[in-house]
């Protein structure tokens, strides 16, 4: 009886104490506001990854251009903004539905396309989407200038730290990985598994393929362009070689380090990747290399990523010991 | 009938591998499809279930012409199938490949998926005790929490017969249902698909196991070399000499 009510306790424990550390962040950081602003970066790209992952993870649908959904999402919202004075949290929505409009429009005549093929397709798209920013007609974008705009204002309020900027995207970080947890574990997410697992079967099943396809990419850009519209109201600049196809890699790589299919793979692969990044800064230049390094690892050593390989270890240890306690 | 099938034809380039084959399934009835090696049953099969479209002829459901509709569409209008090589979703678990075969009965749709809504959650409550009735339909409750990979060969095969009952079928399409299973399971098979005819669903199956055919359909179609070489019950199909001469090889 005690001992039920015990482990009964043990969760929320841990959900309380997850709570505290999550908001003590910038108490423990806050000596170094170069670190809180890593921290902001971290979880706008985990934003990202997760959308990254709902498509990649969960419905097998490879994208090698998500770094066209977030410049449409830092774009489209900077240029609301800036030219029709909307409300920065309305801009950043409609960059985001812009980007799954898009996302369902690659969509619609990729879905036919299997696994190289559409990696190849969305590499186009990624470079088509990189030469409008540069080329962009009226320089509607800035082109080669950049885009400027000011520092992410919400309800009135400034939010004129990064400490502040950080328990904001708390908020919103909660706010997408519950969101993704609702939608993977319904229907429609497991209408995406099925398909990643076996579309001639999930055809069979009643489910039209090419609609989930859709549904996942468009979900997926939204994340990501979403994403991309916070960054441009932390940063307050972007460039159109941040969007080039190295950020399309960056968050492939932090998905499969940390983990595909999963909530935590992607906040482990974030961390892992964003820490390995600002250690190695004196490597910049190398910082491909550094992603094929990370790449191959998983790929040749632990498919599954950190967090699969942990899952993996940890289910061998407790048959071991359940065999162990069986004998003895 | 519940489903005819009107001369079809298939061609891949100039090979037919199905020459105007008609075949009709009467309602509550076990129909059986037999034949050599490369007779073109599961050809036949994928017409029905729409992975192929049939170069010519039509396939009429419920008084419905299907003919080049896809396979989920060919889903919705009721008809369900296993495959001769197991297409399950490995990685999914036991419960999920039910709960994905009941995609169609269930209603909750991107947006109230998204937000879990109440509607949503009462569905999912109820597609859950649901997929844990089917389960137990064919004693794989206590795996319903393992990866369907790790199942027998025998047993990943009941779980593809019960996925394709989950989405409420008035038709099922069984490929060689027994192939891979041990003979306990083989020997109550048939008593399961008796139990299968109980619940409203007509089977129509491809089986080499002759026993099994020969006893439990109530009629059988016997294609060869995508011809259709002999109908009737199983007793007027087992002396047909042309029958026997295709399996036996003699002059």
């Amino acid at each position: 009886m005690e001992k039920t009510q015990k482990n009964r306790m043990k969760p929320y424990i841990w959900k309380l104490l997850l709570v505290l550390v999550l908001l003590a962040v910038p108490l423990i950081f806050s000596g170094s506001d170069y670190i809180m602003l890593i921290i902001c970066i971290a979880m706008i790209y985990l934003v990202a990854v997760s959308g990254l992952d709902i498509l990649f993870g969960y419905c097998g649908q490879i994208s090698l251009g998500h770094a066209a959904f977030y410049a449409i999402g830092a774009y489209t919202s900077a240029i609301l903004y800036n030219r029709f004075q909307i409300p920065m949290i309305l801009a950043i929505i409609a960059g985001a539905v812009l980007g799954a409009l898009v996302g369902a429009a690659l969509a619609y005549p990729a879905s036919n396309l299997v696994f190289h093929f559409l990696s190849l397709a969305t590499v186009a798209f990624g470079e088509i989407v990189y030469q409008l920013l540069i080329h962009s007609p009226g320089k509607i974008t800035g082109n080669f200038n950049g885009m400027f705009t000011d520092r992410m204002r919400i309800f009135g309020i400034e939010l004129s730290t990064y400490k502040m900027f950080y328990y904001f995207m708390l908020v919103i970080a909660v706010v997408f990985i519950i969101g993704k947890i609702f939608l993977t574990k319904s229907r429609v997410g497991r209408a995406f598994t099925a398909i990643r697992d076996n579309s001639v079967a999930a055809s069979g099943m009643g489910i039209n393929v090419r609609k989930y396809k859709i549904l996942s990419f468009a979900t997926s850009a939204f994340y990501t362009a979403f994403a991309g519209g916070l960054y441009m109201f932390l940063a307050c600049y972007v460039h159109p070689d941040q969007f080039m196809q190295k950020q399309s890699v960056m968050f492939l790589t932090m998905l499969l380090f940390g983990g595909t299919g999963s909530v935590i793979g992607p906040i482990i692969g974030v961390l892992a990747v964003t820490t390995i990044n600002e250690s190695l800064r004196f490597l910049e230049e190398y910082q491909m290399l550094i992603y094929g390094i990370l790449l191959l690892i998983v790929i040749l050593a632990m498919p599954g990523g950190i967090a699969g390989t942990v899952k993996k270890i940890y289910w061998a240890a407790k048959r071991k010991f359940s065999r162990v306690s069986q004998e003895g | 009938m519940l489903l005819s099938a009107n001369e079809i034809t298939i061609q891949f380039g100039g090979l037919t591998a199905v020459d105007k084959v008609s075949i009709d399934i009467e309602e509550n009835k076990i129909t059986g499809l037999i034949g050599p090696n490369g007779a073109g049953k599961t050809t036949f099969f994928n017409s029905i279930s729409g992975v192929l479209k049939p170069t010519e002829g039509h396939v009429t459901f419920l008084g419905k012409d299907i003919t080049g509709k896809k396979p989920y569409q060919i889903n919705e209008l009721g008809i369900s199938r296993t495959y001769q090589i197991i297409n399950l979703f490995k990685k999914m678990t036991v419960l999920d490949n039910v709960m994905v075969g009941m995609h169609t009965r269930l209603k909750s749709g991107y947006f109230s998926s998204l937000l879990h809504l109440p509607g949503e959650r009462r569905e999912e409550k109820e597609a859950y005790e649901k997929a844990y009735q089917w389960l137990d339909f064919v004693g794989l409750k206590d795996r319903a929490r393992e990866e369907a990979g790790n199942l027998s060969y025998g047993k990943q095969r009941l779980l593809e017969i019960v996925r394709g009952l989950a989405s409420g079928p008035k038709l099922l399409l069984l490929d060689e249902p027994v192939a891979g299973m041990n003979t306990a399971e083989k020997l109550e098979f048939d008593q399961l698909l008796k139990r299968i005819l109980k619940l409203g669903v007509t089977i129509f199956m491809i089986e080499h196991d002759v026993n099994l055919v020969m006893g439990v359909c109530d009629s059988i179609y016997v294609l060869e070399y995508g011809k259709l070489l002999a109908h009737g019950r199983p007793e007027e199909v087992q002396n047909d000499p042309e029958v026997i001469r295709a399996y036996l090889g003699g002059e």
